[in-house]
């Protein structure tokens, strides 16, 4: 209840301080707005070439790049103080952090939300619903089971993130590794199917990529079999298990060398 | 000339000095144009041709986005001029005898050149990898007229970036907005991930009035043979008269900016 209240309390200065700046809100919020609809209306443009691409019609493609964008987003409003981590451990500010009497990993991770991407993501969710509703008709068996793909995305996204924030107290360097997951993540705006072997394989259960990104709108489509559900939502509890142990690892690492 | 070469020189081999964070770099650019091989790639694996495009064509092109973005927009200046301004540093640059814009397209050529070589290698390791047939132009007018649009794209990039930066000079804590709305725009207008001539023909016209497709898609376009060397000579004029017309906006904006410009970092 207390990491509950502390997380409102980072939530509200945080979004204090988005409201603060307006125009620079707002051009982002814009400038977001028009590269997920330019993608969308590429689609739409590709699609008038062709009626199929790996057995995907136009709205199923949408369906993937829009369950994308839903994690991808998520991922980004709610861990954007992963992307602060390294200034806090050059400097030494990281030793204020962990003499409070507050959990270091929360505050590491939710210290900081981004509120820019709230709103697209009620624009994204909604134009999700409707493709949903219109085209995709998912019984609801198959919509209780995609939401809790999605969340077991989230957490393997969570895990991700601790992961950063580890290597960041090792090596003190966060932000190539962040960008390159973001890059990673970006190739998952289409189906891990489109991509050959070796590389669909690499990235879906060496890089789970595909389990994050494709998996849970597979499920939505009805196309995913059982093992592989399974064989997700193991993914996602292993692999946020073993990122916790590395923190714990790296946190007896660091040495507050900068303070 | 002697201070910019020696600039050249210094930036080139400063390059070296962060070498993950170089190669980190190039690691990204290649993530990204695989996610446009293999989409093409799918496309074509039902299709045989799409929009006029034979897959060969179609790959050739993505293959090829990779070599002319890694000129065209590699551009430290852009991660750093924002910086300058709003914390003062730009004062350091203000006292030297060194024009600041100079110094900055110096270094960012420097990097082009790390870039270009870096891409000619990655290009060939995902020709190894990928075999696709690259088609090139057999006219060396065509191949000239090809380079010499890319190298005045560049320039054009350099100077429509640095106009979106120096918004810093009046908004000081937000150097990266108009950037970003810029960038995204580039993403899909300027070529990257689809020859823009699958677009309406309506929607190319407009185009050809913004810096976007002059970015990527026409020089690809003339280095592939897909517009022939009267339009090319057409689009290099064009692209001399928007070059010249962002430049004379820039210097305006850049001369108001540094007036108003305080120092209110330092």
């Amino acid at each position: 209840m207390k990491t509950l209240k502390v997380i409102l309390h980072y939530s509200s200065n945080s979004l204090q301080q988005t409201l603060s700046n307006l125009p620079v809100l707002f051009i982002f919020l814009f400038s977001k707005i028009v590269r997920y609809g330019m993608f969308i209306a590429f689609l739409y443009l590709l699609f008038n070439g062709v009626s199929s691409v790996r057995g995907y019609s136009r709205e199923q493609m949408l369906m993937f790049y829009l369950v994308f964008n839903i994690i991808d987003t998520i991922g980004q409003l709610m861990f954007r103080e992963v992307y602060r981590f390294r200034p806090l451990v050059v400097s030494g500010g990281f030793d204020a952090v962990l003499t409070k009497p507050f959990s270091p990993i929360i505050r590491s991770l939710f210290g900081g939300p981004d509120f820019i991407d709230l709103g697209l993501l009620v624009i994204i969710v909604s134009v999700a619903v409707y493709i949903a509703r219109t085209f995709i008709h998912p019984t609801p068996v198959q919509t209780l089971l995609f939401l809790a793909m999605i969340i077991n995305s989230l957490l393997i996204t969570t895990a991700f993130h601790i992961l950063v924030l580890g290597v960041g107290i090792i090596t003190f360097s966060v932000d190539h590794l962040v960008m390159i997951y973001r890059d990673l993540t970006a190739l998952m705006r289409i189906p891990v199917d489109m991509f050959t072997d070796p590389m669909r394989s690499l990235l879906t259960f060496v890089i789970p990529m595909g389990i994050m990104f494709t998996f849970p709108a597979k499920v939505l489509l009805g196309i995913l079999n059982w093992q592989l559900i399974l064989i997700s939502f193991l993914f996602g509890v292993v692999s946020l298990f073993l990122s916790l142990k590395f923190w714990n690892y790296s946190l007896r690492q660091y040495q507050s060398a900068s303070s | 000339m002697k201070k910019y070469l020696t600039v050249f020189g210094i930036s080139f081999q400063n390059e070296f000095v962060y070498r993950l964070n170089f190669i980190l770099w190039r690691f990204r650019n290649v993530l990204r144009t695989l996610m446009t091989f293999f989409l093409w790639n799918s496309v074509f694996s039902s299709n045989s041709n799409v929009f006029g495009y034979s897959k060969e064509q179609m790959l050739a092109y993505v293959f090829l986005v990779l070599i002319v973005s890694s000129f065209v927009m590699a551009a430290p200046s852009n991660d750093n001029v924002g910086g300058e301004i709003s914390d003062g540093t730009l004062n350091n640059f203000l006292i030297k005898p060194i024009g600041y814009l100079r110094y900055w397209l110096t270094r960012d050529w420097a990097s082009k050149l790390l870039n270009m070589l870096f891409a000619v290698f990655e290009f060939t390791l995902l020709w190894l990898i990928f075999r696709p047939q690259i088609f090139l132009s057999h006219s060396p007018i065509q191949l000239s007229l090809g380079i010499i649009l890319i190298i005045i794209s560049s320039l054009i990039f350099f100077i429509i970036t640095k106009l979106a930066i120096s918004t810093a000079f009046w908004v000081p804590e937000n150097t990266w907005g108009l950037m970003f709305t810029i960038l995204v725009f580039m993403e899909i207008l300027a070529g990257s991930i689809f020859p823009l001539d699958l677009l309406p023909k309506s929607i190319i016209t407009l185009l050809q009035f913004t810096p976007f497709p002059y970015m990527i898609y026409y020089p690809i376009a003339i280095l592939v043979g897909r517009i022939d060397a009267q339009l090319a000579v057409r689009i290099i004029f064009q692209s001399l008269a928007l070059l010249a017309v962002s430049y004379w906006v820039a210097m305006k904006v850049w001369k108001k900016g540094l007036k108003n410009y305080a120092a209110v970092g330092i």
